[in-house]
C-alpha cells in the first residue's frame, strides 16, 4: 500500500512540475502575442498602467535629452534612475524593419517577469519546507509526506505570470516589472541567506522607486531570526509538554530551559555582514550615477529629480491613486504639511506591525510593499501586481481570509470600471474628475480592506494554532 | 621683419581661403521662399493686385507654404467698394478662377507697404517685435523667387504713388543679402514698365533676373474686364461700367505657362516670350547666375520640390560627438590669425601661473582638481557607466553564489 501510495505521490510530484513550466511558458506566449499587436494596445498611454515615475515614453525623452547633451532630467520629463537610462535608453532607439516599436523593451520586460517567477518560485518553495518543518515540529502533521499543504511557490509564481495587471504592465512598457524584480531579487536572497544578494536587491529597488526602503526591516528580520515561523511561545509550550511526557521530577530544569529559551537568538553577524553588504551596493550605485550624470549637475540633481519628485508629488495627473485628486485643491500654505502627513502615514504603521509580525518576516515585507501600494505618490497596477503574488505566498496560512470573493470582485470591478471612468472624464467630456476620483477611491478602499483582512486572517491563523497547542497539551496532561 | 612680412602673408592668404570658402557653391538647396510684392494702390490698379495673387496661387500649388510666402499687398482691391464681385479677385474676365480664396494669407497690406520694410525684409534688419510670419526667414540653402509688380520706369519702382525703389537701393540690398548669406539662389521678376532696368545695378552672383520690358518700352495689360467694377460713369445721357484690367500681358503668359505645370513636370526655366503678344521684349539677365538656364527646372523657383530621405532609426540630433567635431574644426582656422596676440598674452599670463602654483600646494585639493578636469574630459562616460554596470551585476552573481 505504502509503496504504491509513494509511486503515486511520485508521479504526481513529477506532473506538477510539468504543469507549472506549460502555464509558465504559455503565459510567456501569451504575452509575446499581445506584444506582437500593434501599438501595444494604446496600453502605454494607459494612466492606471504608466506613471510618470515608469512611462517608458519619458524614459525615451530622457535618453534623447542625454543623447543631446543635455541633462535627462531637463524639462521635467525624466524622473528615473540614469543607470535605467543606460540599460533601457539605447533600446527605446533601435528599431527592427517591420517590427512593433519597442519591441526589444517588451522582451527586456517579458525576461525581467519571467525571472521575477522563477525567483517567487524559489522563495514560496523555501516557505513551503518551513510550513511543513514547523508544522511537524508542532506536531500538526504526523506523517513526513507534505500532504495537504500547497505548493506556495508555484501559485506565486503561477499568480504572477498570469494577473491581468501584470500582463498589462509588461505589454504597456512600464519600468514596474524592473522594480518588481529588484524587490523580489531582495526577498530572495534574504530568504535563501544570500546576503549580498539581498543588498544588491534592496539597494536597487530603493534606487528605483524609494518605497522599498521599508523593506530594509523585515529583510534584516529575515536575516537574523530566519523564516517565517510560528509564534515561538508555541513551540516553547510543546516543548515543555514533551519534558513533562518524559520526566515530572525535572520541572525545575524545564522551568529554567523555559526562562532561557524565550528569545529566538537574533543572528548579529549575518546582519551586519548585510549593512556592509548594503553601504558597498549604494556606494557602487551612487557613484555610478555621479558618474554618468558628471556634466548634468551631478548627484544632487538627480536627488532633486527623483527622491524630490517623489516626496514633492509634483506632478498631479490622474492615476489609480488619491493623491492627484487631493493636491490639485489643497492651498499652497498647506501642502507641505499635507505632504508630510500622507508620507508619514507609511512611516506610522512601519513600527507596530515590526512589532506585532517580527515572527513573520516575509508576511511583513508584503504588508510593507501593499501599504506603500496604497498610499504611494503614483501608484499603477504594476505595484498591485505584486503585493498580490505575494499574497499568493501564504496561501497555507491565509486560507481562511473573509470577504475573499468580495474583494475579488472589488478588484474586477475597478479594473473594468476605471477606463471607462476615464474616457468619459477625459474622452467624451460626460463625466468629470469625480467620476474617476471615485473609482480610484473605491480600489483604495478594496486594497485596505484586503490588507486589513491579510493581517487579521494571519494573526487568526497564529491564534488558532496556539488553541490547537494548549488543547494538545491539555489532553496529554489529562 | 621677415616674420612679420611671412605672418601678414600668411593672414592674408589665410582670409583669402576662407573667403573663396564662403563663395564656393557647397552649401545645397534647402528651402525655397517667395517674396511677392504689388505696389500700387488704387482701384485701377486692380491689375497689378491680381498679378500678385495669381502668381502667389501658383507658388503655393507648387508646394511654396505660406510660411516662407512674404505676400505684400499694397491695397485691398477684394473687399474694396466698387468691387461688384466682393471678396474675389479675378485674373481672368471668364472669372473661373477667385484668387482671392480660402487662405490667402498676406503679410504686408495696405500701408505697410513701403520700400523701408520691403528693404527690411529683403535684408532681414527688423525691429525687435516684428513677427516672425512677417520676415524673411531664408538661409544659405533657400532659393527665393522675389515678383515685384506695379507702376516703374528708368532705374525705379513705384511705391504706392508715393516714394519709389531705385535700382541701386534694390542693389544694395541684394549684396547685404549675399554677404549675409541670405539665399543661394535669387530669381527677381519684375513686371512694370521698363522692368529691365531695375536690374542694371545688380553685382551679386548668383542671381537671375527676368524684366517683362526693356528700357524705353510699357508693359501692357492683357485685357479688360468690364463685370468687375461697380463705377459707374454718366457720359451722354447713360451709364457705362468702366472696366478695369485684370491682369498685365507679361504675367499672363507667365501664368499660361505654369497652369499647365504641377509639382511633378521638369519645365525648365528657359522659356521664351513672344515679343508681339507681350508688346514689349521680356529680358534675362543672366550674367550673373552659373547654371545654364535649360537645366534649371522651374520648380527650383517657383514650387518647393524636396528630396526626402527615408530612414527607419530615431531621430538623432546634434549628438556631442558632433558637437566636438565641429568645434574642432573650427580652432585651426581660428588659432593662427591670433597668433601674434598670444605672443603678446604670454607675458600676462605668467603672473597667473604663480597664483596657479601656490594654490597647487595642497595635495587633496590639486587631487579632486585633476580627478574633475580628467572626468569632465572623458567623452565615452556612457560606455563606462555601461561596463560597470554589467561588473556590477556579475559581481552580484558571484558573490551570492560563493558567499
Amino acid at each position: 500500500m505504502k509503496n504504491e501510495d509513494d509511486g503515486e505521490m511520485a508521479e504526481e510530484q513529477k506532473k506538477k512540475p510539468c504543469r507549472f513550466w506549460i502555464w509558465a511558458l504559455s503565459s510567456v506566449f501569451f504575452r509575446l502575442i499581445l506584444i506582437s499587436f500593434p501599438g501595444n494596445l494604446n496600453l502605454s498611454s494607459r494612466p492606471e498602467v504608466s506613471t510618470p515615475l515608469t512611462s517608458i515614453r519619458r524614459l525615451a525623452e530622457g535618453y534623447w535629452l542625454k543623447q543631446a547633451s543635455m541633462s535627462p532630467y531637463a524639462g521635467s520629463m525624466y524622473h528615473g534612475s540614469p543607470l535605467l537610462l543606460s540599460l533601457l535608453g539605447p533600446l527605446t532607439v533601435q528599431r527592427i524593419k517591420g517590427q512593433p516599436s519597442h519591441l526589444l523593451c517588451s522582451l527586456v520586460f517579458v525576461v525581467a517577469d519571467v525571472l521575477t517567477a522563477m525567483l517567487l518560485r524559489g522563495i514560496g518553495q523555501k516557505l513551503q519546507m518551513a510550513y511543513g518543518l514547523n508544522a511537524r515540529l508542532l506536531g500538526f502533521l504526523k506523517s513526513s509526506r507534505d500532504k495537504g499543504i500547497l505548493p506556495c511557490g508555484d501559485i506565486a509564481a503561477l499568480v504572477y505570470l498570469w494577473n491581468p495587471f501584470t500582463i498589462v504592465s509588461c505589454v504597456g512598457l512600464s519600468t514596474s516589472p524592473i522594480e518588481n524584480l529588484a524587490v523580489v531579487v531582495a526577498l530572495y536572497g534574504a530568504v535563501k541567506r544570500r546576503v549580498p544578494l539581498a543588498a544588491f536587491g534592496l539597494v536597487m529597488a530603493t534606487h528605483l522607486s524609494l518605497y522599498p526602503a521599508t523593506l530594509t526591516i523585515p529583510i534584516i528580520f529575515l536575516l537574523g531570526y530566519g523564516l517565517d515561523a510560528p509564534p515561538i511561545k508555541l513551540f516553547l509550550q510543546t516543548k515543555s509538554v514533551e519534558n513533562q511526557d518524559r520526566s515530572t521530577s525535572d520541572v525545575s530544569k524545564t522551568e529554567a530551559k523555559l526562562k532561557q529559551t524565550t528569545r529566538v537568538p537574533f543572528l548579529w553577524k549575518t546582519v551586519l555582514h548585510f549593512v556592509f553588504w548594503v553601504l558597498l551596493w549604494s556606494l557602487c550605485v551612487l557613484v555610478l550615477c555621479g558618474l554618468s550624470l558628471i556634466k548634468h549637475g551631478g548627484l544632487e540633481e538627480m536627488f532633486k529629480s527623483t527622491y524630490g519628485f517623489i516626496l514633492s508629488i509634483e506632478d498631479l495627473s490622474p492615476n489609480i491613486g488619491v493623491f492627484w485628486y487631493f493636491f490639485a485643491e489643497v492651498f499652497d500654505f498647506f501642502r507641505n504639511f499635507f505632504l508630510i502627513v500622507f508620507h508619514v502615514n507609511i512611516l506610522f504603521m512601519l513600527l507596530p506591525l515590526a512589532i506585532r509580525l517580527k515572527h513573520r518576516p516575509c508576511f511583513l515585507a508584503f504588508i510593507y510593499l501593499t501599504i506603500s501600494s496604497i498610499l504611494k505618490s503614483y501608484p499603477s497596477v504594476g505595484d498591485s501586481a505584486l503585493y498580490l503574488s505575494l499574497w499568493a505566498l501564504f496561501v497555507n496560512e491565509l486560507v481562511d481570509m473573509k470577504f475573499s470573493f468580495f474583494l475579488f470582485c472589488g478588484y474586477l470591478g475597478i479594473s473594468l470600471l476605471s477606463p471607462v471612468m476615464h474616457n468619459l472624464w477625459i474622452w467624451r467630456g460626460t463625466g468629470n474628475a469625480n467620476f474617476y476620483f471615485g473609482n480610484a477611491i473605491g480600489y483604495a478602499c478594496f486594497q485596505i480592506v484586503f490588507v486589513v483582512e491579510s493581517v487579521s486572517a494571519m494573526l487568526n491563523h497564529d491564534r488558532a494554532l496556539k488553541r490547537c497547542n494548549s488543547k494538545n497539551s491539555r489532553e496529554v496532561k489529562n | 621683419i621677415f616674420f612679420l612680412k611671412m605672418k601678414i602673408l600668411l593672414l592674408v592668404m589665410l582670409l583669402c581661403y576662407s573667403f573663396a570658402f564662403s563663395s564656393g557653391d557647397t552649401t545645397i538647396h534647402t528651402n525655397n521662399w517667395a517674396v511677392l510684392v504689388c505696389t500700387s494702390r488704387f482701384w485701377f490698379n486692380y491689375r497689378h493686385m491680381a498679378n500678385t495673387l495669381s502668381l502667389y496661387r501658383t507658388v503655393k500649388r507648387l508646394g511654396i507654404p505660406d510660411e516662407r510666402i512674404i505676400l505684400m499687398l499694397a491695397d485691398d482691391m477684394a473687399c474694396n467698394a466698387r468691387n461688384e464681385y466682393p471678396a474675389q479677385v479675378f485674373n481672368n474676365e471668364n472669372h473661373k478662377l477667385n484668387l482671392y480664396g480660402d487662405n490667402v494669407e498676406v503679410d504686408y497690406r495696405g500701408y505697410e507697404v513701403t520700400v523701408e520694410n520691403f528693404l527690411r525684409v529683403l535684408t532681414g534688419r527688423h525691429e525687435n517685435a516684428v513677427p516672425r510670419s512677417k520676415r524673411l526667414l531664408s538661409d544659405e540653402g533657400s532659393h527665393i523667387l522675389l515678383y515685384m509688380t506695379g507702376h516703374g520706369g528708368d532705374e525705379f519702382l513705384k511705391f504706392q504713388d508715393a516714394e519709389e525703389l531705385q535700382s541701386h537701393d534694390l542693389a544694395d540690398a541684394v549684396k547685404q543679402m549675399k554677404e549675409k548669406r541670405r539665399f543661394k539662389e535669387l530669381m527677381i521678376m519684375v513686371d512694370t514698365c521698363q522692368a529691365a532696368t531695375l536690374f542694371n545695378q545688380l553685382q551679386s552672383p548668383g542671381v537671375l533676373a527676368i524684366g517683362s520690358s526693356l528700357k524705353g518700352e510699357n508693359s501692357y495689360s492683357h485685357h479688360l474686364d468690364s463685370d468687375v467694377s461697380a463705377l459707374y460713369y454718366f457720359m451722354n445721357g447713360m451709364y457705362i461700367t468702366i472696366g478695369v484690367s485684370v491682369v498685365d500681358r507679361f504675367t499672363y503668359y507667365t501664368l499660361a505657362f505654369f497652369e499647365r505645370l504641377d509639382i511633378y513636370d521638369n519645365a525648365s526655366l528657359n522659356r521664351s516670350y513672344d515679343p508681339r503678344q507681350l508688346m514689349s521684349t521680356a529680358y534675362y539677365r543672366t550674367d550673373l547666375y552659373q547654371p545654364h538656364l535649360a537645366e534649371v527646372p522651374v520648380t527650383n523657383f517657383f514650387g518647393s520640390v524636396m528630396e526626402t530621405i527615408h530612414t527607419d532609426s530615431a531621430y538623432e540630433a546634434f549628438s556631442s560627438r558632433i558637437s566636438n567635431s565641429k568645434i574642432n574644426a573650427d580652432m585651426p582656422l581660428d588659432q593662427h590669425p591670433e597668433h601674434d596676440l598670444k605672443e603678446n598674452l604670454q607675458n600676462a599670463n605668467n603672473p597667473n601661473d604663480d597664483l596657479k602654483n601656490e594654490k597647487q600646494k595642497c595635495p587633496y585639493t590639486q587631487m579632486r582638481a585633476d580627478l574633475q578636469e580628467k572626468l569632465e574630459k572623458l567623452e565615452n562616460v556612457d560606455t563606462m557607466v555601461n561596463l560597470s554596470i554589467a561588473v556590477m551585476v556579475l559581481v552580484v552573481i558571484v558573490s551570492s553564489s560563493l558567499l
